[in-house]
């Protein structure tokens, strides 16, 4: 298991899917290229360093990596590859598009109480309304706000026939 | 009965007529022994003779004919005042049976007629009940058909919304209050279903992985 070999790594809450450990691991491997560089040429030529996302600041500030240092992105390099091969992936479906702050919640939310290395995909259907549709491995988890009606048709056929309000119940 | 008396009447001056005639042409006539042979001078019969040519000389004769003329025409006055008394009578007579089988006709036919138009009133009244009823009814039959297809569409209705609830909800709250949801204020609500189904989604992933 990837978390069990790399277990002193971890992954920021912006990296969320897949797209992100993809973008990571040619970040990682275009410093690599840099470094190889700086290693062959000569002295005096100039070699530009390339200039790390966002992404790759977290995860590095996040490990307390030096990417200086050929280990630290071994490691760092094959941590993500068992992210990106053996990371479990959830696909979850809104109605709009989320906020980063929203993402970001809901991936520490995930990282805590489900596996601390799940990627996310986000989907957009509007027809959802409120609440959200989530796609594991091989279950469909349905938390719309229509899936909930359901699971509340009786009551709402109760309701029905008997005329009344929620209103009417709270002044009664 | 009225016919038959004026033919009487009629017969009757007829006869009188004849009779005047013929009393007429009887007196006119000379007797046909005498006439026939010129009788004897001194015999018993030109005595005769002559003793009725003293007596019935010709202002005799001329006297009895102004008579018969007289009384022949006071016959004839008085059968004539007769006739016309008849003839108004019978007129009258006339006038009055006229009269009363007119207005028995007219009655009678009046009666026919009312009673024609009585009938037809009638029929006419039965007709229209008839149709009435028909078209009662038709109303009965049209309103039960009505009433259990609007029954039959209502339950349709009720069962296709009833099936469909959630989704007829779901759509009214999206429609009225859908660009008021934000996915901010949801969070809560998504994650405490995560939370909820936490465990089936960790057995997923690891089944899955």
């Amino acid at each position: 298991m990837a978390h069990e070999t790399n277990q002193t790594l971890k992954l920021p809450v912006l990296v969320a899917g897949p797209v992100d450990v993809n973008r990571l691991v040619r970040e990682l491997e275009a410093i690599d290229d840099v470094m190889l560089q700086l290693k062959l040429r000569k002295g005096g030529e100039a070699v530009r360093v390339p200039k790390t996302s966002q992404l790759m600041d977290q995860t590095i500030q996040l490990n307390k990596l030096n990417l200086l240092h050929e280990a630290d992105r071994k490691s760092l390099s094959q941590f993500l590859a068992a992210v990106k091969k053996q990371s479990p992936v959830l696909h979850i479906s809104f109605s709009a598009d989320p906020s980063v702050v929203f993402i970001e919640k809901l991936m520490t939310w995930l990282r805590r109480e489900i596996h601390p290395q799940v990627l996310l995909t986000i989907g957009l259907q509007p027809t959802i309304g409120a609440g959200c549709m989530v796609r594991g491995a091989s279950h469909y988890f349905d938390f719309t706000l229509r899936h909930k009606f359901d699971g509340k048709r009786e009551l709402l056929l109760k309701k029905l026939a008997a005329g009344e309000t929620p209103a009417a119940e709270a002044v009664s | 009965m009225t016919i038959w008396w004026l033919a009487l009447i009629l017969a009757t001056l007829g006869a009188s007529g004849l009779a005047f005639i013929w009393l007429a042409v009887r007196v006119g006539r000379t007797p046909a022994g005498v006439v026939a042979g010129k009788p004897q001078p001194g015999s018993i019969a030109a005595a005769a003779r002559e003793d009725v040519e003293s007596i019935f000389n010709n202002e005799f004769r001329e006297e009895l004919r102004n008579r018969g003329r007289l009384h022949f025409e006071k016959i004839i006055g008085e059968n004539a005042m007769f006739l016309q008394q008849d003839l108004r009578l019978t007129t009258s007579q006339l006038n009055e049976f006229m009269k009363t089988e007119i207005t028995r006709k007219l009655k009678e036919e009046f009666a026919k007629y009312e009673q024609s138009i009585t009938d037809a009133k009638q029929l006419a009244i039965d007709s229209i009940q008839k149709t009435n009823l028909a078209i009662d009814e038709q109303r009965h039959e049209l309103s039960d058909q009505v009433r259990k297809e609007i029954l039959a569409e209502k339950q349709q209705l009720l069962k296709h919304f009833e099936s469909n609830m959630a989704d007829i909800i779901n759509h009214y709250v999206l429609a009225a209050i859908g660009n008021q949801i934000d996915l901010n204020d949801q969070l809560d609500y998504i994650l405490g279903e995560l939370e909820t189904n936490k465990k089936a989604i960790i057995e997923d992933i690891l089944s899955g992985a």
